[in-house]
């Protein structure tokens, strides 16, 4: 039988009826690439931290793969488990540095570069990911969640952990954050 | 795949359509696993391995069980073994009973074999 052709529920009583080490292994060949780079994208691209944060939210996986009911998908529980260790790696990084909270007005807006129109589309990323990095925690882990793993505003709330109004308040004020920080490629900027 | 996100037009929705491309490329975009799977599998927890010594003591205790318990009570015992004894002898003997017996001892021989060699 290919790999492919077995579920992750399967795998995932693999594991646990007979404790199969190579079950685990393909779970994690599986996801390891949508969790990494989500830790990427939620680390503002640290991608070592990222890496070892990927290692953690698989070895907490293992450990609480009993408490995992199958009442979202296996991803979307690896999810929040990633999002799980990547909060307290950052309460333990604030605690350090005591950084505060980045705020709307705090921001200059980063200018669109015309100058280079074929470069344009690139531009508009790197400046996107820049502006995605002026986010707070909770508001980029929202944009994350629905945008790049395209999930549901009800499954982004269970991995965030909070209401589902709550995750639709991030959204709209990352959202405004963003507009704000990109006010150069925005369309009156444009036309 | 796009690698890149277009430039806005006026009149979209340029911010929303800008992080749906950036997701279309997240999900397009598959990171080679590179060791990650084997560096995980390495800080696993370690099975909970039973120590070497626990078999040989687990038989021992058992025996030194059944020779207590036949110390502690040999009539019972004796009567026992008699009446075993005597259904067995009170049986007539056959080719077919005889390989009833012998394929039973086998079996219970192979379980017992099998059941000493798996793996904890």
């Amino acid at each position: 039988m290919s790999s492919a052709a077995v579920s992750d529920a399967q795998l995932i009583a693999r594991v646990l009826v007979q404790d199969d080490r190579h079950a685990f292994g393909e779970l994690v060949r599986r996801h390891q690439s949508t969790v990494r780079a989500t830790l990427r994208r939620l680390t503002g691209g640290n991608h070592a931290l990222a890496d070892d944060l990927s290692q953690e939210t698989f070895l907490l996986a293992y450990r609480n793969l009993r408490s995992f009911r199958q009442e979202a998908k296996f991803s979307t529980w690896l999810y929040r488990i990633a999002y799980n260790v990547f909060l307290a790696d950052a309460r333990k990084m604030k605690e350090v540095s005591l950084p505060e909270e980045t705020e709307v007005d705090d921001l200059a807006p980063i200018e669109a570069s015309d100058s280079m129109p074929v470069a344009s589309g690139a531009a508009l990323k790197l400046d996107l990911e820049r502006a995605m990095a002026a986010l707070s925690d909770a508001e980029r882990a929202a944009i994350v969640q629905c945008y790049h793993n395209d999930l549901s505003h009800e499954e982004a709330a269970y991995v965030l952990g909070c209401p589902v109004g709550t995750v639709k308040t991030h959204i709209l004020r990352a959202k405004q954050k963003l507009k704000a920080r990109l006010a150069g490629w925005g369309p009156e900027a444009t036309s | 795949m796009s690698t890149t996100v277009d430039k806005p037009q006026p009149g979209e929705d340029w911010l929303d359509e800008a992080l749906r491309a950036e997701g279309r490329e997240h999900v397009a975009t598959y990171l080679a696993d590179d060791g990650f799977t084997a560096r995980v599998l390495e800080r696993l927890p370690r099975p909970a391995a039973l120590p070497a010594w626990r078999r040989p003591v687990v038989a021992l205790l058992w025996l030194v069980a059944a020779v207590v318990g036949v110390a502690a009570a040999p009539d019972l015992f004796y009567d026992v073994f008699r009446s075993l004894v005597a259904t067995v002898v009170a049986q007539p003997l056959t080719l077919s009973r005889i390989a009833v017996v012998l394929f039973m001892l086998g079996a219970i021989a192979w379980s017992t074999i099998v059941y000493a060699m798996r793996e904890d």
